[in-house]
């Protein structure tokens, strides 16, 4: 067998595992060092390739192709045909995108030129830092970044590993913090870093500076851009120069797992979490209980779960939360915990007369369900039995010290039945009955957070959030997430009121919408399936606020976030239905750039699908293959 | 109701012996819940009402869903639903060590598989519960299996019937198995392990796992259509082999029989030839990204074990562009034109371009080695692919190659006159199959085609045969060029695109069908039907979200072809549960078709 790079007298060849078995494959490069711009790989060139009969060539030969950057763009061409052979991944990085999702905000300016580096070659020192606290989460959050690195790292084949790329540089990371002692994401901290790179002799220097943690955490995040797997040389290389500034344009940008619907293993969750913030999304929504199902066993509230879980093993005990949130705190995301009331609860609140407690809620799976709810099983809070309070003072303080989030609090309240209460209470009006449980709740909140109320309460768009119920809500505690459609006239009106808002349009950013009814052969409640460009080209606080030249206020936005609930969705579904339609939610809430989906736009966010992958995030593919290998012939 | 009452004042009469109970929480304050369920008639498994073990039932009651849905209804958790089926609600223990299989009733030609359908049965057992049964009896299950015919051929008129009966006897599990064909012994062999459930409680961390065997069952079953497709695309992005094998496993348990692998596309060709070799190199996405010679022997004969037929398409003559690139280099002049044109909206309807060049002698030269690879790979009878849709004039239009060969034939250059061309192509490569066939010894065999402007109702039969092609319908529903083919006499395939599309509802303005629209369509039955296909184009799929894309779906199809039922997804609603965590267990992951509690709460939420 003669192998179509045997023939070359300074190729190697290296047998490749591919499918579970070996498989012989070429490695021709050759490669000369570079000066200047570029690294480039030379291969030698033989003479005859044209005009053999087709019999001579029966085995061997070996598909490869080389990329080139030409016009701002990467070319891929037969590598039979070039002097150059380069990979698509090294030729997108050097050639004219920036290739970093989501956009830096502030100036970037980026070498050409790359250098091999070793995921075990990085080491970090803290230059300076604001306390104790956030100089061990530096560390750890580094520890996470090699891990990262060298999981990246394995997916070059070692056995290609090449020589003569030349000897890989150390690379070491300066931190310097100076700003927040306090880790967490709080609703004040400052997300923005300065990030450079430059070579020294035989050395790389990263320096971060930042005023949190949050915000050096995000430059490592940045800097994991900068660093790529080359196939062909079978290493690692970063770009050799780098210099960025960077600031998010909201603060609040989340991503809503519903896993009471369907319950998600811990892994997934996890996995979740580390795509966030790969995305540098910073908030991680928890829907954690609904009608269906209450995964969450609390040490003060046991029977919730004991009533409300699907099974044994289909629930997250305080040790499973705490993995979460350590996580998440590493990658700088909050954990916003719902425990949705006083409606979307099941029963997992039944217990209360065998407890002598009287009933804890009504319409418990009650039938026709149509009657008394929007889906199926039924229930809602007694908004009249004090237990309840109570009861929810022990929950909201249990997820308060759990999480660690104090400054921000959901407390749900979307889609009351005024007919499951009116059924029950026909002496008050439902209404007056859904306020009086806020304020009460509000109440068991304070109580449960030290006597003092978060800064911002959140709770769903509702009736109670149209007039003439919004103006009887408090603007300087509550904040709306707005789930109905942005062209909705109670969607803007809380806009309009000045309330503190989250977007999340149910006509943009529901990723659950689309799938057709699970009850019946229709389409559903929310269809079409939203692309992750409708996601991406979603602004309504430059299509829809009304303009200064009316004197109106401007919209308090304080973010937006992604929703996917879960009727349709369960654990091995997940990252499909997530990503990288996120991604998208991400790059529009961190960067806010003026352009829509353009081509440059599909081009980084395909690269940030490779490295989901990479990670392990089964994320969709944006297009056939053939569009990646050549950037922009798709468009 | 009235046990609720009952319960009730067990336990006010229990409570009443203790004199502080009032406010206390009955709830020991450790346990997890552990739910129960009950099989009810016309409802299905019910979830016990309250998640306390509780020893005072009356009625039986299962520790496990799976075990519920096993037994319940009268298909119990079969899927597809066979023609007729009287199953016991009574379940016996088994051991996958003390499983015999008795192939001295199959012909010795039928022996050889038939063994291989035997241990993939048996390994479907292990599965259930994660390859390790813990629950260890020593009960004998011997299954007889009877098979009348030798033959191993697969094809549309292989009779896949079964009859499948388990008796419990005192000492052993008798479970005979009478086939026509080793295929449709396999049928049975999958009916067969979808009598056994796993019995272990669901959600749990402590591993123990025991099968049970549904005690005794009189099954009589075949399929209503003989081609059960899937198809798969492999060329908009790569497959691995892997998960093509996952999911042929996905169809044996579906009991659809036929792949229909699109491997190649304009946009790659990862399909090994070993006669030409640039199609590969010239096409494939890279070296590890092509299915070998081997490799593709090797499928076919895992799809065969599973009673499943590979069909190989080689879309041509639109539909083919990388792979064809090299033409020129090699002296041999354009085998494809519009190849990656860079204005690709003047060329095709997707990019990259490419179309085969007609008007080229080499092309059909290079077509006939590919032919003749396919013909060696594919077993006999050989049932080939050869595309034929989405031909864009405008391409060969623009070529003057092209237009001077037309000229030449006296073709004009007007539709007529590029279907003219279109149909020589066609004819053309049709000869050279039949040729690479014969000179193997085969007889000419049927090809299939898709259906195109080439087989619009006013046209088709004076281009092609209907004895020598099989058209696949893929217009949308409310086209009438179905039922006008099957009235001119063409045998045909029917994979509605607005349906049976699991593409779509993710691209432009193409609409998600769920589970429930794909089962709700039915085909016409008559002889020339032959049946149907649920396609997995790739564009917006590869090795990621590809098995929660296609199941459960595929599922849904897959009965509506086997079964072709009259009661409705409603009614089919526990068994696709059934069948989504039988899926599951053997390693395929399914989209979930509803909240959990709906799946414990059978038709609680309809």
């Amino acid at each position: 067998m003669k192998s179509w790079g045997e023939a070359l007298g300074r190729s190697a060849s290296a047998h490749f595992s591919r499918v579970g078995r070996l498989r012989r494959a070429m490695l021709l490069l050759a490669v000369a060092a570079c000066t200047g711009v570029a690294l480039l790989y030379w291969r030698q060139q033989t003479g005859d390739q044209a005009h053999r009969p087709l019999h001579s060539l029966y085995s061997g030969v070996e598909p490869q192709w080389s990329w080139v950057c030409r016009n701002e763009r990467c070319e891929r061409l037969l590598a039979t045909e070039t002097t150059i052979l380069q990979s698509l991944a090294t030729c997108n990085m050097l050639c004219a995108s920036t290739q970093l999702w989501p956009q830096p905000t502030g100036p970037v300016s980026l070498a050409t030129a790359a250098v091999p580096v070793r995921a075990d070659a990085f080491t970090l020192q803290i230059r300076s830092s604001p306390s104790r606290d956030v100089s061990d989460h530096l560390s750890d959050a580094f520890t996470l970044f090699i891990e990262d690195l060298k999981s990246l790292e394995r997916t070059g084949s070692s056995e290609s590993r090449r020589s003569d790329i030349g000897p890989s540089r150390d690379v070491i990371v300066r931190v310097a913090v100076n700003g927040s002692a306090d880790p967490r994401l709080r609703l004040e901290t400052n997300e923005s870093y300065k990030l450079t790179l430059r070579p020294g002799d035989g050395v790389l220097y990263v320096d971060i500076t930042a005023y949190s943690f949050c915000g050096a955490r995000h430059a490592y995040e940045t800097l994991s851009q900068l660093i790529w797997i080359d196939p062909y040389a079978g290493s690692l290389l970063a770009l050799e120069a780098a210099s960025i500034e960077d600031a998010p344009k909201f603060k609040f940008r989340g991503l809503l797992l519903d896993t009471a619907r369907n319950f998600f293993p811990l892994n997934e969750i996890l996995r979740t979490i580390d795509a966030m913030a790969a995305n540098k999304l910073n908030t991680f929504h928890w829907h954690i209980s609904d009608s269906q199902s209450f995964p969450l066993k609390l040490n003060s509230a046991p029977q919730l779960t004991q009533h409300g879980a699907y099974g044994p093993g289909a629930i997250y005990t305080t040790d499973d939360v705490r993995t979460v949130v350590r996580r998440a705190r590493l990658r700088g995301v909050r954990v916003l915990i719902e425990v949705d009331t006083p409606a979307h609860v099941g029963r997992a609140w039944a217990w209360g007369p065998a407890a002598g407690l009287g009933p804890l809620a009504h319409c418990i799976e009650v039938e026709p369900w149509s009657a008394y709810c929007g889906e199926p099983p039924c229930g809602q809070l007694n908004p009249k039995n004090p237990h309840v309070y109570k009861i929810l003072e022990h929950v909201y303080s249990e997820i308060i010290q759990l999480t660690g989030v104090d400054d921000i609090f959901h407390l749900g309240g979307d889609e009351v039945s005024e007919r499951c209460w009116t059924q029950h209470f026909n002496d008050t009006d439902p209404m007056d009955l859904w306020l009086e449980f806020t304020r009460r709740a509000m109440l068991s909140l304070q109580r449960a957070n030290k006597g003092k109320l978060p800064e911002v309460t959140l709770l769903w768009s509702s009736r109670l959030t149209r007039s003439p119920y919004l103006e009887r809500l408090d603007k300087k505690h509550f904040a709306i997430q707005v789930w109905g459609a942005s062209r909705w006239p109670e969607s803007r009106a809380v806009l309009d009121m000045g309330f503190r808002s989250i977007i999340s349009h149910v006509d943009a950013w529901y990723l659950d919408c689309g799938f057709g009814s699970w009850r019946d052969s229709s389409d559903g409640h929310c269809g079409p399936y939203r692309s992750w460009q409708q996601i991406y080209e979603h602004r309504p606080w430059i299509e829809e606020m009304p303009g200064m030249s009316t004197g109106a206020e401007p919209w308090l936005i304080d973010g937006g976030e992604v929703c996917l609930w879960t009727e349709q969705s369960g654990p091995g579904g997940l990252d499909a239905r997530l990503w990288p339609r996120s991604a998208a939610v991400a790059e529009r809430l961190w960067s806010d750039r003026p352009e829509g989906a353009t081509a440059d736009v599909y081009l980084r966010l395909d690269t940030q699908r490779s490295r989901l992958v990479a990670k392990g995030i089964e994320a969709m593919p944006l297009w056939p293959r053939w569009c990646t290998h050549n950037p922009n012939a798709c468009l | 109701m009235v046990r609720q009452w009952i319960a009730l004042v067990v336990f006010v009469h229990l409570a009443s012996g203790n004199n502080d109970i009032s406010v206390k929480d009955l709830t020991p304050s450790v346990y997890e819940p552990s739910w129960t369920y009950k099989c009810v008639p016309d409802e299905g498994c019910q979830r016990s009402q309250s998640p306390e073990p509780t020893a005072n039932y009356t009625g039986t009651v299962y520790e496990s869903l799976d075990l519920c849905r096993t037994v319940c209804g009268r298909f119990g958790g079969i899927w597809p639903r066979p023609v007729t089926a009287a199953l016991s609600s009574q379940t016996v223990r088994i051991h996958p060590n003390y499983l015999r299989f008795d192939l001295i009733d199959a012909p010795v030609e039928t022996r050889e598989i038939l063994a291989k359908m035997t241990q993939v049965a048996t390994s479907n057992l292990m599965d259930e519960c994660n390859g390790n049964v813990t629950d260890i009896v020593e009960t004998p299950v011997i299954v007889f299996i009877t098979i009348k015919t030798p033959n191993l051929e697969q094809t549309w008129s292989t009779d896949e019937s079964y009859m499948l009966d388990v008796q419990n006897k005192e000492v052993n599990v008798a479970v005979h198995i009478v086939a026509e064909t080793v295929y449709g012994a396999r049928h049975a062999l999958e009916t067969f392990t979808q009598l056994v459930t796993a019995d272990k409680p669901d959600y749990t961390d402590q591993y123990r796992c025991g099968l049970r065997l549904i005690s005794g069952a009189k099954i009589r079953d075949k399929p209503v259509y003989p081609h059960r497709g899937f198809l798969l695309d492999t060329s908009r992005n790569f497959i691995p082999l892997e998960d093509i094998k996952r999911m042929l496993d996905g169809m044996a348990a579906t009991k659809m029989n036929v792949f229909h692998w699109h491997v190649t596309d304009t946009h790659s060709f990862p399909l090994e030839s070993v006669r030409v070799p640039q199609f590969t190199r010239y096409g494939a996405y890279s070296a590890y990204e092509i299915y070998t010679t081997e490799e593709v022997r090797e499928l076919i004969n895992y799809a065969r074990v599973r009673g499943i037929r590979v069909v190989i398409e080689i879309d041509s003559p639109a539909h083919a562009g990388n792979g064809w690139q090299w033409g020129k280099e090699y002296g041999f002049g354009d085998l494809a034109v519009c190849t990656n044109e860079k204005q690709w909206r003047s060329f095709c309807i997707q990019p990259p371009c490419g179309q085969l060049n007609p008007a080229n002698p080499n092309m059909y030269k290079v077509l006939r080695d590919l032919y003749k690879d396919i013909a060696e790979m594919l077993s006999q009878p050989a049932l080939f692919h050869m595309g034929g849709d989405e031909v864009f004039v405008e391409c060969w239009n623009s070529t003057q190659d092209i237009t001077t060969y037309m000229e030449s034939k006296g073709y004009e250059r007007n539709t007529e006159g590029f279907i003219k061309l279109w149909a020589e192509f066609h004819s053309t490569a049709l000869q050279i199959w039949d040729e690479e066939l014969t000179a193997m010894g085969q007889s000419e065999q049927p090809v299939m085609l898709w259906s195109s402007e080439l087989t619009q109702a006013h046209r088709i039969s004076k281009y092609l045969n209907k004895d020598r092609y099989v058209i696949e319908v893929w217009e949308p529903v409310s086209s009438p060029l179905l039922s006008q083919l099957l009235r001119l006499g063409f045998r045909t395939v029917s994979v509605p695109k607005d349906i049976w599309y699991l593409d779509h509802g993710f691209w432009g303005i193409t609409k998600y069908s769920n589970w429930r629209r794909m089962y709700s369509h039915v085909l016409p039955v008559e002889a020339n039907m032959l049946g149907g296909e649920v396609a997995m184009w790739s564009e917006y799929v590869d090795s990621q979200a590809l098995d929660t894309r296609v199941w459960p779906r595929a599922a849904a199809v897959a009965e509506r072809l086997w079964s072709n039922p009259s009661s409705s997804a409603n009614i089919a609603e526990p068994r696709l549960q059934r069948l989504r965590s039988r899926l599951a267990a053997r390693g395929i992951p399914s989209d979930v078709l509803s909240p959990g509690w709906c799946a414990q709460h059978d038709s609680r939420c309809l």
